[in-house]
């Protein structure tokens, strides 16, 4: 029960730095980024593939922090200066293209076979490693103030917290692989961020328990609905989060907490 | 190994198949400003309709496509209603994230009834024929001509009739389009249906050409961006024009990267246009 509730914590907090990078990114500065997961990838495995090669954890988790930011950066330099709608496909595009490399660069990546026995310095303890949760908060809260003067430099902040979000993610499965990062992935990330409501910290929190409720509660569903199967279950669940999203776009795109004056 | 000329066939299909969503995806686009992340699932809802059809009631794959082709407008038109109008005068991106979720609900719905396997249509199996050293199926040139037709007589509309007028001129001056009593609404319900009818008669097309599942559709959501964007948005030709060239690419890529890296050919193309020529062959501005 304890190891559940540590891994349920632990998913939260994944989810809600990945939230708070979106925010940066889109609730304080307005950029448009739908391929969240890319840098959330970049971040997982940098680091997971430098601490399997015998890279020092010191040394591996700034690297992936760091090439994270340096791949949003070099996106943005390239894709921020089109329109908004514009914008929405190249970084969606960006996060699939980025998918294919790591499932057909095996030479780098180890391709479908994933990326296995990833150190994990710690252990179910996981929950105790708040620093690094608080680290992310902080980074992100200073940021979220209207800091950054340029663009690209948002851009690549809430990246390197969605880096940070990939190496935790990373380093407590021990194990990744090309197909935890589809495209649905910043689709959810959406989610949580418009749950909580944009440019709004608390909210990214508050988002991200909901959206893990809607993800994980098929776990539970299954002893309460019998007669799905597996990927009905699935489906269903999937079909719930679409519904939730657009409604939510529709009724309260201002999020379930809203600040003073919204986005839309 | 084929010959080059057998990719760039191949190729022409494919193109054939993506200028009907693409054209879809373009003119709504263009029409109701912003991008419409649903457009290729509808291929998806498209195919699995006919697929009820055939498989279902036995019936011929020819009456299949015309279900289809009903179905998936009427789908278009149903979440046009339910999602989209109620957004109507917000900002791009909330509507495209709305489509996404769309298109996330259907692809799923698809997936809770007939489940990941892939499937094929029940139709009588056709040889290729030989010509010039090319192998060219039947299914294939079926597919091309009728993509042609659709192309036609989308075209005819759009420049001939007044409701087309009426749409192209609500899509470039919404206004003043509304202020000459264009009635804007029926407008957006005729283009929205014309739309999904076209990527759902597609989805047949791609389930005859390749195979059926709930990925299908989605999974072509890069080349169909790239065919309209390449093309620009707007611009129905233009979209034809990028399909063709999207579809060849992507076939003769496939002599240099793995198949699996089609979809990075599409994003190429669609970065190098934003790049260098972010209006698109037509040139129209977007």
């Amino acid at each position: 029960m304890i190891g559940y509730l540590t891994a349920i914590a632990t998913l939260v907090g994944v989810r809600a730095l990945l939230t708070l990078g979106l925010n940066v990114q889109w609730g304080f500065t307005g950029l448009v980024n739908l391929g969240a997961v890319a840098f959330f990838a970049v971040g997982a495995y940098t680091s997971a593939l430098l601490a399997v090669g015998g890279t020092p954890l010191v040394f591996a988790w700034p690297a992936g922090i760091g090439l994270a930011a340096a791949a949003a950066a070099a996106l943005a330099m390239v894709a921020l200066r089109l329109r908004e709608d514009y914008l929405a496909i190249v970084t969606l595009g960006f996060g699939e293209v980025l998918r294919l490399f790591l499932l057909n660069e095996a030479w780098l990546t180890r391709g479908a076979n994933g990326v296995t026995a990833i150190p994990r310095p710690m252990h179910a303890r996981f929950a105790e490693h708040y620093d690094l949760f608080y680290l992310g908060v902080v980074v992100a809260a200073v940021a979220g103030k209207p800091v950054f003067r340029f663009k690209v430099q948002a851009f690549a902040l809430g990246a390197a917290v969605a880096g940070l979000a990939g190496i935790l993610f990373a380093h407590y499965l021990a194990y990744i692989e090309p197909n935890m990062f589809l495209p649905q992935e910043s689709l959810f990330v959406w989610l949580a961020l418009i749950l909580g409501g944009s440019g709004n910290n608390r909210g990214a929190l508050v988002g991200s328990i909901v959206l893990l409720g809607l993800l994980e509660g098929s776990r539970f569903a299954k002893d309460v609905i019998p007669f799905l199967t597996g990927v009905r279950l699935a489906a269903a669940q999937q079909m719930l989060v679409g519904v939730v999203l657009v409604v939510l776009m529709i009724r309260r795109p201002e999020g379930l907490l809203p600040e003073k004056a919204g986005q839309d | 190994m084929p010959p080059i000329a057998q990719y760039v066939f191949n190729g022409v299909v494919t193109g054939g198949i993506l200028a009907l969503p693409a054209v879809a995806f373009s003119l709504l686009w263009r029409l109701l400003r912003f991008p419409n992340f649903a457009v290729s699932t509808y291929l998806t809802v498209g195919a699995y309709v006919a697929l009820m059809l055939n498989r279902g009631v036995r019936a011929p794959i020819e009456v299949a496509w015309l279900g289809a082709l009903v179905a998936t407008g009427a789908v278009a038109l149903a979440v046009d209603r339910i999602a989209f109008r109620p957004m109507r005068a917000r900002r791009p991106f909330s509507l495209a994230i709305a489509s996404i979720g769309v298109a996330f609900v259907l692809e799923n719905v698809v997936r809770f009834v007939w489940g990941n396997d892939f499937r094929s249509y029940d139709v009588p199996v056709t040889r290729a024929t030989s010509v010039a050293g090319l192998r060219i199926g039947r299914d294939q040139l079926l597919i091309l001509g009728v993509a042609v037709v659709m192309m036609a007589v989308a075209q005819t509309f759009l420049l001939r009739t007044r409701l087309g007028i009426a749409m192209r001129a609500t899509a470039d001056n919404p206004l003043l389009a509304a202020v000459k009593g264009v009635p804007t609404e029926r407008v957006i319900a005729l283009a929205t249906l014309g739309g999904g009818a076209l990527a759902g008669g597609a989805g047949v097309f791609l389930g005859l050409d390749a195979s059926i599942d709930p990925l299908m559709g989605g999974g072509l959501i890069i080349s169909v961006f790239a065919a309209a964007i390449l093309g620009g948005v707007g611009s129905a030709p233009g979209a034809l024009a990028g399909a063709l060239i999207v579809g060849v690419m992507e076939e003769v890529g496939t002599l240099v990267v793995p198949p699996t890296y089609k979809t990075a050919i599409g994003f190429t193309i669609i970065l190098a246009v934003l790049l260098v020529r972010p209006t698109g062959l037509a040139g129209a501005r977007a």
